[in-house]
């Protein structure tokens, strides 16, 4: 019992001193994406005026609110160790429930309500596939994809169901367009949406858990966690956040579109892997897929602003998530060889 | 520091293939070496120990060509040079073979063995005949019963390793560098190893063997070089060095009662086992009691159904039979009812089955528990961490910090993490699958004394090892498996090496013959 005094200062010594504020800032995953984010900030404040005012900002967070939705619940899956593959045509297939609901009548909230509920259907049927008849999470949303994109075209016969005429569409409309003073309500929405996705993951079982699962699956097993459960449960709230998001969507386009929007999958999985988790699992979290989310959206918006057309835009934003991953690689090799020095 | 370069042990006079003259290495944050020295000679098996973090591991890199040092020189056959790749390395005839094995799993044994030089036919395509031929060749020289033609996938860690250094010796090697590589080995896979060893340096090889596993330095070795904290401590010539005088310099203060004491007789059964059989694995039927305060050690080789007798106790592969905790019934093969039920369980592969690598030395040790600092679902991350800054005062745990990743922790550490953690709950039987496996002298000893508590305090302790001497300081019953069941079972007072590997060999019935035989022969 002597020695443990000395041995916890040559440790001290063996691995550095606990790391500053700033160097903490610097390793966090999101770190690269958020300098990134300043940078082009900076510069788009300096050549396009437009850029930094609050109107364009906040038109910045309306546009991408969907994304945002949708890749807080993918984050869950990813940290996890999965991926979801199917939240995009999720999302379309609830949007049609959605849009159905809304024009039988129902009040919004009702409606909402259902369309969440049944996104979070949608979730179960893949966490259901993957947890208790083991198939791989990859097959299991690859098809679904497909499944959920042909259910949003079979239900209205590929058309549309628009829903502006609607009863209830006055109240979807204030809560996706709306503004508390110069605040848009759904910043004010998906930033608490923000607080509470991060708070689960930081201050609840089950967000432990959910690492646990991604860094080492088997590890949490043999200690007792329900891992089928836990898969099941992600998987569900992917799909809720489908729901959620189907709402934000047909709020802003005012219908349901019956396709799925093309570049949405992408758009999502890009936020979270640029926000810093990593496919791997086990690490990452939710401020990070916002900065991810940002990113994406602060550069469409700067191509815009510049008069790129938006057939480039594509090109560029794949070009972006390869070098944010490569980054992204970088950083890991550099601790990795620092650790094996140990 | 007490520096005692000796030129060699025997008296040989080989001229060195290596020289490493004042090597240092900095990593950000770390220095792993500094101004280090090492000579390595035709012929002679050289051991390079210390403990985990001294930088064996980053010295035997910079000879495998993987890394490069910031300072010192590289003299090759008298000539200053660099190594600066891997493929440079295998040029010059040095061979690594470390713990991570680098096979391919899904091509054959074959082709493992000649990976990058298959031979070819004068088409240019592949000459499947001569490569079987070739590779039958390498692994008849091993001793290593396997078909050229095996997918590697099929085959256990142990064969695996035996694959990679038939490649090793198949590649006109010249110096071998092994890199804890009986840490996978069973007793007889690392007895064969050794005696391949041997005949590669008669041969004139020169081996570099790391490895903190006392036996095999001083079956092999006629010199050593220890490290301590990136530097040299000393060069010394094996066996005139004593292995008492060698641990104090690995650990730089001498190590006292190795295996630990314990004062307190055994009390009533707590583990009763009935009939555990894993159908999918190798157990059969087995039965087995442990007592309140016991420690009792499960010997045998690998594939002898010793692990999984331990698995299946912990719920990780689906089981079948009887367990009973305290006369409670146990449902074998659910790791959340084994919890439950007081059983705690530690898997032998820390990596694979107990470490979550990416996440903080903190969550990992609160793993097994933060169920209970939860309520309503809501966890309680100041108690957390309050908690588990005294669990790893009382566990030893060597961390700058609760928050640093728990890769950065040396595998002692993270093994007292692991051991720490199961034993929060005070568990009333614990199963523990080669706790030391990998770990260095300091950090053994300390598990050590950790067990022979947790027994003091009441607990019935099972402990599954492929080391048997470290069975043999610490058990007070010692239960044999051979081919899935238990075979030989020995009071602390008649076990002994030979007695536990001949029935863990051969089994029961042929050691009563062979005992029988070699009675009436003598």
């Amino acid at each position: 019992m002597t020695v443990t005094h000395s041995e916890n200062q040559a440790a001290r010594g063996r691995y550095g001193a606990p790391p500053s504020l700033l160097a903490r800032i610097f390793q966090n995953p999101y770190a690269g994406a958020l300098i990134s984010l300043l940078i082009i900030g900076a510069f788009l404040t300096i050549s396009q005026p437009v850029f930094l005012t609050w109107g364009n900002l906040m038109n910045v967070v309306k546009s991408n609110s969907v994304a945002f939705v949708l890749a807080l619940g993918a984050t869950y899956v990813v940290i996890s160790g999965a991926v979801d593959l199917s939240v995009a045509s999720a999302t379309a297939a609830s949007a049609m429930i959605f849009g159905f609901l809304m024009l039988t009548g129902l009040p919004a909230p009702v409606a909402i309500a259902a369309a969440i509920a049944f996104g979070a259907l949608l979730g179960a049927i893949n966490g259901v596939l993957i947890s208790y008849f083991r198939i791989s999470f990859f097959v299991v949303t690859l098809g679904t994809l497909s499944m959920f994109q042909s259910f949003a075209l079979i239900a209205n016969d590929g058309a549309s169901i628009s829903v502006f005429s609607a009863p209830g569409f006055k109240m979807i409309n204030t809560f996706v367009n709306g503004n508390i003073g110069p605040v848009p309500v759904i910043l004010v929405f998906d930033m608490t949406l923000l607080l509470l996705a991060g708070g689960i993951l930081r201050y609840t079982a089950f967000g432990r858990a959910l690492y646990a699962i991604g860094a080492n699956a088997e590890a949490a097993r043999l200690n007792g966690i329900d891992v089928k459960r836990v898969m099941l449960v992600v998987f569900v709230i992917a799909g809720l956040m489908a729901g959620l998001g189907s709402v934000v969507q047909v709020g802003r386009l005012t219908s349901a579109p019956a396709e799925v929007d093309p570049t949405l999958l992408l758009t999502v999985l890009a936020a979270v892997l640029i926000g810093g988790t990593a496919f791997t699992g086990g690490e990452g979290g939710v401020f990070g897929t916002m900065i991810g989310v940002l990113f994406l959206g602060v550069i469409q918006n700067g191509l815009t602003l510049s008069g790129v057309s938006s057939f480039w835009q594509g090109m560029v934003s794949g070009a972006i998530l390869i070098m944010a991953v490569w980054l992204g690689g970088l950083r890991q090799l550099l601790r990795r060889r620092r650790q094996s020095a140990l | 520091m007490n520096r005692t370069v000796q030129s060699n042990g025997n008296g040989r006079d080989a001229d060195p293939i290596v020289r490493l003259v004042g090597i240092s290495k900095s990593f950000p944050g770390v220095r792993a070496l500094s101004d280090v020295d090492l000579t390595v000679r035709a012929g002679e098996v050289h051991a390079l120990t210390g403990e985990n973090g001294s930088g064996k591991s980053t010295l035997s890199k910079i000879i495998a060509g993987l890394i490069q040092p910031d300072e010192g020189e590289i003299i090759i056959d008298g000539v200053a040079s660099t190594i600066a790749s891997p493929a440079e390395a295998l040029t010059r005839g040095f061979v690594m073979i470390s713990q991570e094995l680098t096979l391919a799993p899904t091509l054959t044994v074959a082709e493992n063995i000649f990976l990058g030089r298959l031979p070819r036919t004068r088409f240019g395509t592949i000459d499947w005949t001569r490569l079987e031929e070739d590779a039958r060749v390498a692994l008849d020289r091993l001793g290593v019963h396997v078909e050229p033609h095996a997918l590697v996938s099929e085959l256990s860690v142990e064969m695996r390793q035996e694959i990679e250094i038939a490649r090793a010796l198949s590649s006109n090697a010249r110096l071998l560098i092994l890199d804890e590589a009986t840490s996978t080995l069973s007793e007889a896979a690392t007895q064969r190893l050794m005696a391949l060893v041997r005949q590669q340096r008669d041969a004139g090889m020169a081996i570099l063997m790391i490895t903190h596993r006392m036996p095999e330095i001083y079956a092999v070795s006629s010199i050593a070089t220890v490290l301590r904290d990136g530097r040299l401590v000393a060069t010394v010539p094996l066996p005139q060095t004593g292995e008492a005088d060698l641990v104090r310099l690995m650990v730089g203060r001498e190590i006292k009662d190795f295996y630990g004491k314990r004062s307190i007789a055994a009390g009533e059964t707590v583990l009763r086992v009935t009939d555990l059989a894993a159908p999918e694995a190798l157990l059969k039927p087995t039965c087995l009691s442990v007592r309140r305060g016991e420690i009792v050690g499960i010997a045998g080789l690998v594939g002898s159904g010793k692990a999984e007798f331990a698995m299946a106790l912990g719920g990780a592969i689906p089981a079948t039979g009887r367990v009973e905790v305290d006369g409670r019934p146990v449902r074998p093969g659910d790791p959340r009812h084994c919890i439950d039920a007081g059983i705690g369980y530690v898997p032998d592969d820390r990596k694979a089955a107990a470490l979550l690598l990416v996440r903080s030395v903190q969550e990992n040790f609160s793993l097994a528990w933060f169920d209970r600092l939860c309520r309503r679902g809501i966890l309680n991350t100041r108690r957390e961490k309050a908690e588990v800054g005294t669990a790893m005062h009382t566990y030893r745990v060597a961390a700058s910090s609760a928050a640093v990743q728990i890769s950065t922790l040396s595998g002692g550490n993270q093994q007292k993490v692991i051991l720490g953690r199961t034993f929060v709950r005070k568990p009333k039987v614990l199963v523990l699958n080669e706790p030391t496996r990998g770990i260095d002298v300091g950090a053994k000893s300390e598990i050590y004394r950790m067990l022979q508590d947790a027994a003091e305090a009441g607990a019935a302790v099972l402990v599954v090892s492929s080391e048997l001497p470290e069975l043999l300081g610490i058990c007070d019953r010692i239960a044999v498996f051979f081919e899935g069941r238990i075979e030989g079972e020995f009071d602390r007072g008649n076990a002994s090496e030979e007695a536990i590997a001949a029935i863990a060999v051969a089994g029961a019935h042929n050691h009563q013959q062979r005992n029988t035989l070699s009675g009436a022969m003598s």
